[in-house]
């Protein structure tokens, strides 16, 4: 049983890798090379947030910065410093999962909105405390209502087709991992 | 009692905390480091990037194909007006070919006359676009060609028609072509035919503008711009596009190249040009020789110098 379990866990944590790695590769594709005043959602952001508040044990910290380390190298964005905010949120959002995990939806896609919120904000900051060039301020708030808004969407993907959801009491499952 | 359990191991674990720390300095560290040393971590970045992108070109090359054939099939139900716009194009195009043709000869006579040699160090090595900078915020594309062909930071990359972008970022397979929208992009530039000195600035529009101009009642929409050569960045005399006006006023340049459609480019070589380093020699007369008299006749020692005028 534990062993089944141990399976699964590692199978989760390579699927999400394979997510990511599959978002990162379609923003890479070379189809739209005309910069058109749109900046679409963080999708990997999104999803990082979603799993961690369901089960934080397939989204380990080391994996989400390994992964938007990446993403960041790949994106030219300066490197080290969105990962560290993505990984800063994840545990702020972990932090506040227990008393959400009673509450419904509502709570919890507002806590993650002012998460998002936080770190989007935080990083113009910082860029801008060190005089980094930075995007257009109008982009990046674009870029973080749309990742607000495709946050309920990714949630029901995620539950409804790749079965990450909250534990329930019934689960006997996930509790006899430890890593 | 299941859930306080793993709450406890989970989350107050004080070694777990420290992990925790440890990760996130090292991130931040990553991200200080760039900032102090940039250079030397955007060539770890673009080692990154020559390992990783091509791993997903066997699947960008069909993806990309797939869905370019889908938005051309789109473009089959305005076949009528396209019919229409381009019969109309060809029209122009006839008159244009007559004028080009009728300058070919003007030019080859006038080449002739001068006995110009074109630069022959002036050769393009041709790449593939592989992917672009996957963000709304950046303008770059990235093509696979790289240190292995001899690409070098700094070089041009046009298209067939138009100056597209500067090479910046070059791993072993592939490097990084920053485009002129983007916004770090500043290109020194010539417009025609009022020989006005300006930058392009990219400023993450399809469309930059046209900064630092001396004197803006020279310029009209419909010039041609191309670059200058100062600071030794580009060659001089490569097209970047036209001259247009926005409705706010503002002088912008529409882009010569094909920026929807980008696939391959050509990386002009360049090895830069001797530069002057003796004030001196230019301007005085050599030792020796007797000072020109002041009859206004030039000394023949220019011809040399025909240029292609």
């Amino acid at each position: 049983m534990a062993e089944r379990s141990t399976l699964k866990l590692w199978l989760m944590r390579a699927f999400f890798v394979s997510l990511c790695a599959a978002l990162m590769f379609w923003r890479l594709l070379p189809l739209n090379t005309l910069p058109d005043g749109l900046a679409g959602p963080d999708l990997m952001v999104a999803l990082a947030f979603a799993w961690v508040l369901r089960r934080p044990e397939y989204a380990p910290p080391l994996l989400v910065a390994l992964i938007f380390l990446v993403a960041d190298l790949l994106f030219q964005r300066p490197p080290g410093l969105w990962a560290a905010l993505v990984v800063m949120g994840c545990e702020a959002l972990k932090t506040r999962a227990p008393g959400l995990r009673d509450m419904g939806f509502l709570p919890e896609w507002l806590s993650a909105a002012a998460t998002m919120t936080a770190i989007w904000l935080l990083f113009r900051i910082v860029l801008g405390l060190l005089f980094v060039p930075q995007a257009p301020l109008g982009l990046s708030l674009m870029q973080l209502a749309f990742t607000i808004l495709v946050y309920p969407v990714i949630v029901l993907i995620s539950s409804a087709l790749f079965g990450v959801r909250k534990i329930r009491p019934g689960d006997a499952e996930s509790l006899g991992v430890r890593i | 009692m299941a859930r306080d359990r793993a709450q406890g191991n989970e989350y107050k674990g004080p070694l777990r905390r420290l992990l925790l720390g440890i990760l996130i300095v090292c991130l931040l560290g990553v991200f200080l480091l760039w900032r102090v040393d940039s250079p030397r971590v955007e060539r770890f970045r673009a080692q990154v990037v020559d390992r990783v992108v091509p791993n997903f070109d066997w699947a960008m090359a069909p993806v990309t194909g797939t869905i370019n054939i889908a938005r051309d099939f789109q473009s089959y139900q305005r076949i009528y007006q396209q019919n229409q716009e381009l019969r109309r194009e060809l029209q122009q195009m006839k008159a244009w070919k007559e004028a080009a043709l009728q300058l070919e000869q003007e030019n080859a006579r006038l080449l002739d006359l001068n006995n110009v040699r074109l630069d022959p160090r002036l050769t393009y090595v041709t790449g593939v676009v592989m992917a672009d900078s996957g963000s709304p915020f950046r303008q770059s594309v990235i093509v696979n060609i790289g240190l292995r062909d001899g690409i070098v930071d700094g070089w041009a990359a046009m298209d067939g028609l138009g100056l597209v972008g500067r090479i910046s970022g070059v791993g072993e397979n592939t490097s990084r072509v920053i485009l002129l929208t983007d916004t770090s992009s500043r290109i020194p530039v010539t417009i025609q035919p009022s020989g006005q000195r300006a930058l392009i600035v990219g400023d993450n529009t399809s469309a930059p503008p046209i900064d630092f101009l001396e004197d803006k009642a020279q310029v009209r929409p419909g010039d041609r711009v191309i670059t200058s050569g100062d600071g030794g960045i580009f060659p001089a005399g490569l097209l970047a596009g036209q001259v247009a006006l926005d409705p706010g006023g503002r002088f912008r340049l529409r882009l010569a190249a094909d920026y929807e459609r980008l696939e391959f480019l050509r990386v002009l070589r360049e090895y830069g040009r001797p530069g002057i380093d003796t004030p001196g020699s230019l301007i005085a007369p050599p030792e020796g020789t007797p000072a020109p008299a002041q009859s206004g006749s030039r000394p023949a020692t220019v011809t040399g110098e025909a240029t292609n005028g």
